[in-house]
């Protein structure tokens, strides 16, 4: 497996009016070339603003604190996306790397036909409009979609006839990644599995890595090939989709996986207690205030990343190199 | 008409030229014994619609709800008093739900003066507090807060504690916990439930998400563009659905389990073609189903019990009526 992009020790910081507040801290991630990585946590955790720094879109008032996030190319040369500016990164955004913001479905202009914000997208990418309007109608073809969408407005269109105009859109170019922040998340379920379905034969058929944004873990066990789960702004778990749902070692993954109203329609227990919010994440390990398993150190220490099993990471106190003396 | 809430023949239509059936002869009833009825669909099935007309926000084109025998469309301003205090709504988004320049202890505090609750304001603080504890917020934390100054969670908490408040006697949740976070969802679920054991409280439960509706157990109603298609016991009928779309939607659930993912490659609806979009006489479902017959664009099914079923089990499939062989597709 070769590796198409590294994200190490990503931070990003808001800046408030006396101070930074850092939201996204020490980011470390490898991603494969050709596979789905699931990345899932709570609302407010930062998949979001993961995905938009390794975007290079940060916007004031975010900034990057320190880090860098490698893209390599199919020739093999290492690029730090966050070095790019101006026309090479507008050269770099769409060809190599796709992006579909959370609710992108319901961005669509009201007032203009789909075919002209397909084309739109492409000519201000650097192609021509002749090509563009031949790589839209096989987008379209990918993504199963009438022709005849082209010259309609997006209120004749479904919630799921949106979307896959939005996934054609981000395909047309052919990138190398494609990264879909919670694509799925205001459909109902058979859609859902509709587009889940038409996300993974895409990355399959093309060869195109993506990169999935979630909340929901039913989504994320049928769709992702490896998951990283994260909680207040860290990573805390990555490992094969199978590993982390069967034998999860950080204690928010189990809690997390515990709460899910499952099939039978037994009795769950909440997660108790609220995530932490950028502005009073805790000390040491940041779960610590709500774990079961908590121990001196983790209220002073951050807990390393230790590959526990082969290619299976976690952040916990309870894991590393010395016998862990725990319960 | 001892029945507590009874939905007859409501028929939605929006739009004149070319009508829209939200909601196309729906009836059901919720009895008023602490039960739980979930009304499920995809998006545009006619869920919240229906819950709009049942709240009396907005009139049906034909039919009538009636709760504890009179529509709740009369006039009587005092039986509408009544109504609105022991029929509750729980929204889906908390936050645009109340007024963002209220803090929240003026926001209970309406319910209570509204309703009459209380005789003072010591005793009417004292309630709001014992309602916050009951949903397990700390009235420290919340009061002196305003909307956004909460979590997601805590804002659909306070929204319960209103229920705690109050106590209805019938509660109307549309899609309540799809905007509150995997881990606080069952949270709220919960607590949901324990009003409803300990209140002798009845809810209506909408929602688009399956294994939310199996969780809560109780009764299910399957909408497929404004109409029934299924209902029964929850349980039963989402682990042996018979109707063909049923059975779709209870397969599309995904399952939070990588072992058990979908096999089978769905395929995308196909166009139908407008001579036959425009003829509501037929089963709704006959572009998309596998399983399709001549009847099905000829006849709208009828709503009726299933061969060697509990009483209570009822579809609308062609599959089903008459002595055709409909055995062979529930497995």
């Amino acid at each position: 497996m070769t590796t198409i992009l590294q994200i190490r020790d990503l931070s990003v910081g808001l800046t408030g009016r006396s101070s930074i507040i850092q939201v996204l801290s020490n980011v470390d991630l490898e991603v494969d070339a050709g596979e789905i990585l699931g990345v899932v946590g709570e609302s407010g955790c930062g998949k979001s603003t993961l995905v938009v720094a390794i975007l290079n879109l940060l916007e004031l008032p975010q900034i990057f604190q320190t880090g860098e996030v490698i893209f390599i190319s199919s020739d093999g040369k290492p690029r730090n996306l966050l070095k790019l500016t101006g026309d090479t990164l507008r050269q770099f955004r769409w060809r190599q790397m796709a992006y579909i913001p959370q609710g992108s479905m319901n961005a669509l202009n009201p007032v203009l036909r789909v075919r002209k914000q397909m084309i739109e997208t492409l000519t201000q990418h650097g192609m021509a409009d002749r090509e563009a309007d031949e790589q839209i109608r096989l987008a379209l073809q990918m993504v199963h979609l009438n022709q005849n969408v082209l010259d309609l407005y997006s209120h004749e269109l479904s919630g799921g006839m949106r979307q896959r105009v939005i996934i054609a859109t981000a395909i047309s170019m052919h990138p190398a990644i494609l990264i879909a922040d919670e694509p799925t998340t205001a459909l109902d379920v058979v859609t859902q599995r509709l587009i889940l379905q038409e996300l993974a034969r895409i990355c399959r058929e093309l060869g195109i890595t993506i990169i999935l944004v979630s909340h929901d873990m039913g989504v994320m066990a049928q769709t992702a090939d490896r998951l990283a789960v994260m909680y207040a702004g860290r990573i805390v778990e990555i490992g094969t989709t199978n590993e982390v749902f069967k034998s999860s070692l950080h204690p928010y993954t189990q809690e997390l996986i515990a709460s899910i109203p499952n099939q039978s329609g037994e009795h769950v227990e909440g997660l108790a207690g609220e995530a932490p919010g950028p502005w009073n994440y805790p000390p040491g390990c940041r779960f610590h205030p709500r774990c079961p398993f908590v121990m001196e150190i983790c209220r002073q220490q951050v807990p390393p990343s230790v590959e526990q099993r082969p290619s299976h990471w976690v952040s916990c106190h309870l894991f590393g190199k010395e016998e862990s003396s725990n319960e | 008409m001892s029945d507590f809430l009874v939905v007859q023949n409501i028929t939605q239509v929006f739009g004149t030229r070319k009508p829209t059936f939200a909601v196309d002869d729906v009836s059901f009833r919720i009895p008023e014994r602490a039960s739980i009825v979930n009304l499920v669909g995809e998006s545009g099935s006619g869920k919240s619609t229906i819950a709009r007309i049942i709240l009396g926000l907005s009139k049906p084109k034909s039919g009538d709800v009636y709760y504890k025998g009179t529509s709740i469309f009369t006039r009587n301003a005092e039986w509408q008093r009544q109504f609105r205090c022991e029929v509750q709504a729980v929204f889906q988004d908390p936050y645009s739900a109340y007024n963002p320049f209220y803090k929240i202890e003026r926001i209970l505090n309406i319910s209570i003066r509204k309703f009459k609750l209380v005789n003072n304001p010591s005793e009417a603080k004292a309630r709001i507090e014992e309602s916050l504890r009951a949903v397990d917020l700390r009235p420290d934390e919340i009061l002196g807060k305003y909307p956004h100054q909460l979590s997601g969670g805590q804002r659909q908490r306070v929204m319960l504690a209103r229920v705690h408040l109050i106590r209805p006697r019938l509660i109307i949740a549309d899609e309540p916990v799809s905007m509150v976070d995997a881990g606080m969802r069952a949270t709220v679920l919960n607590i949901l439930m324990e009003f409803q054991a300990q209140y002798n409280i009845s809810s209506l439960f909408i929602t688009h998400d399956l294994s939310t509706a199996r969780y809560l157990g109780g009764e299910i109603i399957i909408l497929y563009q404004g109409r029934i298609v299924e209902r029964g016991e929850t349980i039963q009928v989402t682990s042996k659905p018979l109707h063909p779309y049923a059975q779709l939607l209870i397969s599309s659930i995904p399952i939070p389990d990588p072992d058990k993912r979908w096999r089978e490659t769905l395929q995308f609806a196909p166009e139908v073609k407008s001579s036959q979009s425009q003829n509501r006489e037929r089963c709704l479902y006959a572009e998309r189903c596998p399983h399709v017959m001549e009847v099905c664009w000829k006849e709208r099914p009828p709503l009726q019990t299933s061969p060697g079923k509990e009483s209570s089990w009822h579809v609308a499939c062609h599959l089903y009526s008459g002595n055709l062989k409909g055995s062979s597709l529930e497995s």
